[in-house]
């Protein structure tokens, strides 16, 4: 959905970011130098819990008096309801706080619209199989902790069963810590095609090694090590299966207009709701 | 005042070197290259102004978001933890337009380091005590809030200052009454090259890096145990 240029406001991407891996901060400065391209914006910064600058640092970055904050997050959870808004002093969807304005969206991985991104995702890593032969699995993390994660995923695949552009034999939500379980994928899938997509927002342990590990294409040891290396050997020969495996869905450049999208929708939910703190 | 109009003031007044990066103008070489701007690692000064901007064998870019690629890892393929630490890169150079992209190339280069100046010659800047930040951590981080006083001071001497790769002068304390205890990396104003203001502007850090962080944890830990263990 276009949105209409905020000549006058910044917009915040933030994200996770990593104090070990620099490729997880990776997506976000992808997504911001999209956006940036696109000219909508008077200043697109990303900001992070564990890198430089922080949520906190972010009053700084800019004069704009108005700011829309996207979390770069892949659902609902822990991140994007407590932290982002202690550390942004943020009490609403609106806010004013030191002389800004900010307007607070919804994270990426909840929007519809991701539904088109895993869809290019899963063709992109798999040109050339018969859909109707094919099962697409998407494997989140999964954890009893938050159970919005393996919600947005779920909502996915139910959007990914019924679009009808490509018309996979069967869409399959799994999770590496919960069931039903990425390791079980050769039983669960029945079509002779398998393509994995992670719905992570960026690369690290997790796509790297941890899901390669539990699809059965690399080994537990040093298996870290080959890195992105990872994503370019499909397909693998497993189970008597061709399996199609591909990096986080959130390395996905056109994140960028899920991004706007979600800020499309905040203006249309929120048009007057401003919450004075200080 | 806009923040490209005290940037510009800045220049005016002399300022050219931010952490390990000089800032030239186009015009002070022999044979300007068409930008207003040029940066380059303080080392490689003289390479840059004898080849009037395009030594042979630097990388050239003029998009100032490049500045992230370039100060990511270190020349040894280390990752840079905080882009306060002294290892930045060497033998690249960077043609900037106008000074738009020069503010943008050095607030990629040192994120929101010249935003926290700026907060600071105004006033506004809010300074985060470690107590502050160790008490919000998530996870696993949550444990390194258990760190004593005397440790967390210990850390100060062990992981901060340029002895030990970071050039940002600390400007908070372990909490509102306890200040950091004299030392060399407590002391250090945040400019490595040594030059005065304004011809340099200080690295600031306003609130602990997560290293920091992180080695606060590993050190509560083993207090943790020690404890354990008498
Ligand atoms: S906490 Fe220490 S090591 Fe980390 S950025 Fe600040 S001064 Fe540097």
């Amino acid at each position: 959905m276009p949105i209409t240029a905020k000549p006058q406001a910044a917009l915040f991407i933030a994200g996770h970011g990593s104090t070990e891996n620099p490729d997880s901060s990776v997506p976000y400065f992808d997504h911001a130098d999209e956006i940036r391209k696109r000219g909508l914006f008077a200043e697109v910064h990303c900001i992070f819990w564990k890198e430089e600058p922080s949520f906190r640092e972010a009053w700084y970055l800019t004069d704009c008096e108005e700011v829309y904050v996207v979390p770069d997050f892949i659902s609902e959870g822990y991140f994007t309801q407590d932290v982002i808004p202690r550390e942004l002093e943020l009490t609403g969807p609106t806010t004013t706080v030191r002389g800004k304005t900010i307007h607070y969206c919804a994270p990426v991985g909840v929007h519809p619209s991701m539904t088109q991104l895993l869809l290019r995702r899963a063709k992109e890593v798999a040109p050339d199989v018969d859909p109707t032969q094919t099962t697409l699995i998407i494997v989140g993390h999964g954890t009893n902790l938050n159970p919005n994660s393996t919600k947005a995923i779920k909502d996915q695949c139910n959007l990914l069963r019924l679009q009808t552009e490509i018309p996979y034999a069967a869409v399959l939500d799994t999770y590496m810590e919960e069931q039903p379980f990425i390791a079980d994928w050769h039983t669960l899938a029945e079509t002779p095609n398998v393509v994995v997509v992670p719905f992570f927002i960026s690369d690290g342990l997790h796509s790297y090694q941890d899901i390669p590990v539990l699809l059965g294409f690399e080994s537990e040891v040093g298996a870290a090590a080959s890195q992105r290396e990872v994503f370019r050997h499909n397909p693998h020969e497993l189970h008597g299966r061709k399996l199609y495996y591909s990096s986080a869905i959130g390395t996905e450049r056109l994140i960028a207009d899920v991004i706007l999208d979600q800020i499309h929708d905040f203006d249309q939910l929120h048009s007057n709701t401003t919450h004075d703190t200080h | 005042m806009t923040r490209i109009e005290i940037l510009q003031q800045l220049l005016d007044q002399g300022f050219h070197r931010i952490g390990q990066i000089e800032i030239l103008r186009a015009e002070s070489l022999a044979s300007p290259p068409p930008c207003a701007y040029l940066l380059c690692h303080e080392d490689d000064i003289e390479d840059v102004q004898n080849a009037s901007g395009q030594p042979s064998g630097f990388s050239e870019s003029s998009n100032p978001f490049d500045a992230r690629d370039i100060s990511t890892y270190a020349d040894d393929g280390e990752y840079r933890f905080t882009k306060g630490q002294i290892n930045l890169k060497r033998r690249w150079v960077m043609h900037l337009e106008d000074i738009t992209a020069l503010h943008e190339a050095i607030e990629n280069f040192y994120p929101s380091n010249f935003s926290l100046w700026l907060a600071q010659q105004r006033g506004t800047l809010e300074v985060q005590t470690l107590r502050d930040k160790l008490n919000r951590q998530t996870g696993m981080y949550r444990f390194a809030r258990s760190i004593s006083n005397e440790g967390a001071q210990r850390l100060v001497q062990r992981v901060c200052g340029p002895a030990h790769q970071c050039a940002k002068k600390i400007l908070w304390q372990i909490d509102a009454d306890t200040p950091l205890e004299d030392s060399e990396a407590s002391r250090f104003n945040g400019i490595g090259s040594g030059l005065a203001e304004p011809h340099a502007i200080p690295l600031l850090c306003r609130e602990a890096c997560n290293h920091f962080v992180a080695e606060c944890r590993k050190e509560s830990k083993k207090e943790f145990e020690a404890k354990a263990q008498a």
